[in-house]
């Protein structure tokens, strides 16, 4: 700011003194503007936030030492040096007491006036910015994430960092670390934040609907499609594609997505020619992408069109403090919702917290937390209150005592029914302080660190038991959907399928029903 | 309001103490100020400074008069003020000296014998910055 041309507001009411301190900072390149009265000057440094104000003390309406006193209670901290006529002590001592950065006595030598100005504007930048590197790496909450871990801080400055950009960005981590909220929060922080952000998730959409969802179809391309459709290529135009679980995807699907990586253009299934799309393009996995490529599962070309800015968002148990921090922020955002009292953690809850690995991450914690909060009451949350599972140790040491009766294991809310979710650009609001993060795909696999006991014994079934394969795994698959409440993805990770392999039942047995 | 009715110190004793300002200040102007402006400072920046100082002498003079007529004291120590802060910008010393005496409630300078010796020193501060104009130092 220095050295850069600044903005400088001369607060005099002598047109004078003020062309004169104009004259004098003109070879500075500054912009200058002059403000003959108290009344004056704090409107205009409310108005254009100048760096550096020149202070008159005496003006017809109020003091200087008045605006600076108006100009401090409003959160102004532009740096004001008091100009006055009078060198007294005991104007020095009132203008620094005001907050006045320097003092300069008229008439003033041109020298003395511009070393005394860009040492303000130096002093006042170095400021700003202790002040804005102090606030990065202290703060605790970034476009909907809360942690302030030196883990989460570096994911905060990469995302600002790319955000900017154009330049495709790739996130890895584990489940349940927030992936699709960091792919948020780089459109977010993007030009592109007025325009749409699509997520789709690529591992849960049959295999033979996957082009249709990303690039559209026309009216007739093949048997169901009766009317035009427009894909996540076309609604992401102007803003942000996030590609969830990319690693999905099929390889004849990798060969046309690569093609809209590179040229832009896309050709909806039916279409006779192709469609121009401006996109970002957002993607994640949970899985190791070099791997992927290695194991001949993802094309390497494909990788580097879409592995250019990386983000790893780290598991919850590397975040440290971040644990106790995000387990606050959704007890009182559950509390609220339930109507319960629950204000704070026991220590020792906390510590159990504090050292439980957290497979599932920020969604298992979640997921805890609301368990607790629906399931008990009180201003505290007791260790007692805790899941079983919290309370072994990393160790492996015997569990803590529990209270009964030992709570269920919590339970995933509900997926979206939608795969494809279009955030309009003025459903944005900035996050509340108690509002609970928005809602994330659902939890792939169960929390339970500890060895599952073994199966009992059972006697097998006599031969005019046994049924037909099909019919069981029909059986067996509407059960589990309906224990999961229709959670398609979280069905198929209780069963160790695809979600995909679910959808293509589910279409084959409607089709029966139909046809029946 | 001005009270009219207060005793001022005669004409002559103002004129000696005026007198006395300028045996001491040979020149209207204060050659380290106005000199280091018109050194400094681009001419047209020098001259715009000359120019606004012209339209403020004709204002405040113009205050100063008024005020007096008026018995206004408020008027009148407002414009003495501000006249003190121009002269002051750009080395009129002798004005400055005569607009502070103005200012100084304690001195009981007559309001008329200020507004008469403030248009005179305005003239002659503005001739001799006009010639500092025209010759600025380092010019020869």
């Amino acid at each position: 700011m220095a050295g850069a041309a600044a903005r400088v507001l001369i607060v005099e009411d002598t047109p004078t003194q003020a062309e004169v301190a104009r004259a004098l900072l003109r070879d500075l390149g500054h912009e200058i503007r002059v403000a003959e009265t108290g009344t004056a000057a704090v409107e205009q440094t409310l108005a254009w936030q100048p760096d550096a104000i020149l202070m008159d003390i005496e003006l017809p309406d109020f003091s200087g030492f008045e605006a600076m006193r108006r100009l401090r209670a409003a959160g102004i901290e532009t740096a004001i040096i008091v100009v006055t006529a009078h060198g007294s002590v005991n104007h020095a001592v009132e203008a620094m007491r005001e907050g006045a950065v320097d003092f300069i006595v008229k008439p003033y030598a041109k020298t003395r006036l511009t070393v005394t100005l860009q040492n303000a504007l130096e002093k006042r930048a170095l400021a700003t910015e202790l002040r804005e590197v102090k606030a990065q790496l202290t703060r605790d909450r970034f476009m909907g994430f809360i942690g302030g871990s030196p883990a989460m801080q570096a994911v905060y400055r990469t995302i600002e960092s790319v955000a900017a950009s154009r330049a495709n960005v790739f996130i890895t981590g584990e489940s349940g670390t927030g992936k699709e909220l960091a792919a948020e929060a780089v459109h977010r922080a993007s030009p592109r934040r007025a325009g749409p952000f699509i997520a789709l998730n690529c591992g849960a959409i049959p295999r033979d609907l996957l082009e249709s969802e990303i690039f559209g179809h026309v009216k007739g391309a093949f048997s169901g499609a009766t009317d035009n459709r427009l894909g996540a290529a076309k609604l992401a135009d102007g803003g942000t594609l996030f590609l969830d679980e990319i690693g999905e995807l099929p390889l004849d699907m990798q060969v046309k997505l690569l093609r809209f990586v590179q040229t832009g253009s896309y050709q909806p299934v039916g279409a006779s020619k192709p469609e121009k799309g401006d996109v970002r393009f957002v993607s994640a996995t949970n899985r190791d992408p070099w791997a992927e490529v290695e194991a001949g599962r993802f094309r390497e070309d494909l990788y580097y069109r879409l592995y250019v800015v990386p983000v790893e968002m780290p598991p919850l148990r590397a975040r440290g403090a971040d644990v106790a921090l995000v387990a606050r922020h959704f007890l009182a955002a559950f509390a609220k919702e339930e109507g319960k009292r629950f204000r704070a953690f026991a220590r020792e809850a906390e510590a159990a917290l504090a050292s439980y690995p957290w497979p599932g991450n920020v969604r298992q914690l979640q997921n805890v937390i609301r368990n607790i909060v629906v399931l008990h009451d009180g201003e505290r949350v007791e260790v007692a209150m805790l899941p079983p599972m919290l309370l072994r140790t990393a160790s492996g040491r015997a569990p803590l005592p529990a209270a009964p009766p030992p709570p269920p294991m919590p339970v995933a809310p509900p997926m979206p029914v939608a795969v494809v979710t279009r955030l309009e650009p003025q459903a944005w609001p900035e996050p509340e302080e108690e509002a609970p993060p928005p809602p994330m795909a659902p939890m792939p696999r169960l929390p339970e660190p500890a060895p599952e006991p073994a199966l009992p014994w059972v006697p097998p079934p006599r031969i005019e038991d046994f049924q037909p394969l099909a019919e069981v795994e029909k059986r067996y698959i509407l059960a589990a959907l309906d224990q999961v409440g229709q959670d398609v993805p979280r069905a198929a990770s209780v069963l160790r399928i695809n979600p995909s392999t679910i959808y293509r039942k589910l279409q084959a047995w409607r089709a029966e029903d139909g046809a029946g | 309001m001005m009270d009219t009715a207060i005793a001022f110190p005669a004409m002559q004793v103002v004129d000696r103490l005026v007198a006395e300002c300028h045996r001491f200040e040979v020149s209207a102007i204060d050659p380290d100020i106005a000199g280091q402006l018109a050194a400094e400072l681009p001419l047209e920046d020098f001259v715009r400074i000359v120019r606004t100082f012209e339209d403020d002498l004709g204002r405040l003079a113009g205050q100063l008069e008024a005020a007096v007529a008026n018995g206004d004291q408020d008027g009148y120590r407002r414009a003495a003020h501000s006249l003190a802060g121009a002269a002051a910008a750009v080395g009129a010393r002798r004005l400055e000296h005569v607009a502070r005496l103005g200012m100084d409630h304690r001195a009981q300078v007559d309001p008329r014998t200020i507004s008469l010796h403030v248009q005179h020193e305005a003239r002659a501060a503005l001739a001799e910055l006009a010639a500092l104009a025209d010759n600025p130092p380092g010019s020869a």
